[in-house]
């Protein structure tokens, strides 16, 4: 049943890449957990001295670290830090509910760490978080709530500890 | 992906996430966010475009600066595959 299962995903995968629409269909019909009050830090420096810290839900860690658990149906909540100056070359993808066939090939495709290292070298930002946190997006169940109140909450409070005056977040 | 921007920002440090599901995103109401209408798998663009990632890197950095209103969901309206980064 498990080879069926990922027949179906990978089909939707394609699907959802070639027909975006298809993907705002079904949103429209999924249940979210909506957000009522907007939380809201203001930026307290420009972001010329700001240190940037970028957070993925696009599944990306160390090839030396332990992959993401694609077996189970409901995703895997835990993440992965990795530091910031890793050589790119040392990094991985492990996501199966989307096509990263790019960024297998380009990493910067869902998480620029060359772009942002030129941006510091060039002075537009102060400068860089010193740890990356990568989380594989597809959490649903009870994973939801391990997400919502301790891993997601873990990463917040170790981006304080780095330092990072702002986040940039970036999806699959 | 917008709820752990929203954890984060809940933290008190400002965030600015990337989405290719404006509907979704409309619901869980991050504090900030860049829509692109891109393929699943490409938030930043094309494999190797380097112009590209960093346009759409640089449009993130400035929407840091520019929102003022909590939810805003800013559209650069770049078309997929057409539109030239130069």
């Amino acid at each position: 049943m498990r080879k069926l299962g990922d027949v179906k995903n990978a089909i939707l995968v394609q699907a959802f890449k070639h027909w975006p629409w298809l993907a705002e269909r079904w949103a429209r019909h999924h249940q979210f957990i909506e957000g009522k009050d907007i939380p809201w830090a203001p930026l307290r420096k420009p972001v010329r001295e700001s240190s940037i810290a970028m957070v993925t839900t696009a599944g990306v860690h160390l090839k030396s670290q332990t992959p993401f658990n694609m077996e189970d149906p409901d995703g895997d909540a835990t993440f992965r830090a990795f530091p910031s100056n890793a050589n790119t070359a040392d990094l991985t993808i492990t996501h199966k509910y989307y096509d990263h066939s790019a960024a297998d090939r380009d990493i910067n495709v869902v998480l620029p760490i060359d772009r942002l290292r030129e941006l510091r070298d060039e002075g537009v930002i102060g400068g860089i978080a010193p740890t990356l946190y990568s989380f594989m997006g597809h959490i649903d169940g009870p994973h939801l709530n391990i997400l919502m109140d301790e891993t997601a909450p873990q990463v917040a409070e170790l981006l304080v500890q780095d330092g990072a005056d702002a986040v940039f977040l970036t999806p699959a | 992906m917008g709820l752990i921007q929203r954890i984060i920002e809940a933290k008190g440090i400002p965030t600015i996430g990337i989405t290719l599901q404006k509907e979704v995103t409309r619901r869980v109401k991050p504090p900030r966010a860049l829509s692109l209408r891109y393929p699943f798998g490409y938030p930043l663009g094309e494999a190797s475009h380097v112009k590209q990632q960093r346009t759409i890197l640089l449009d993130a950095l400035n929407a840091l600066q520019t929102i003022t209103e909590p939810g805003t969901i800013l559209e650069p309206g770049y078309i997929w595959r057409r539109h030239r980064f130069d």
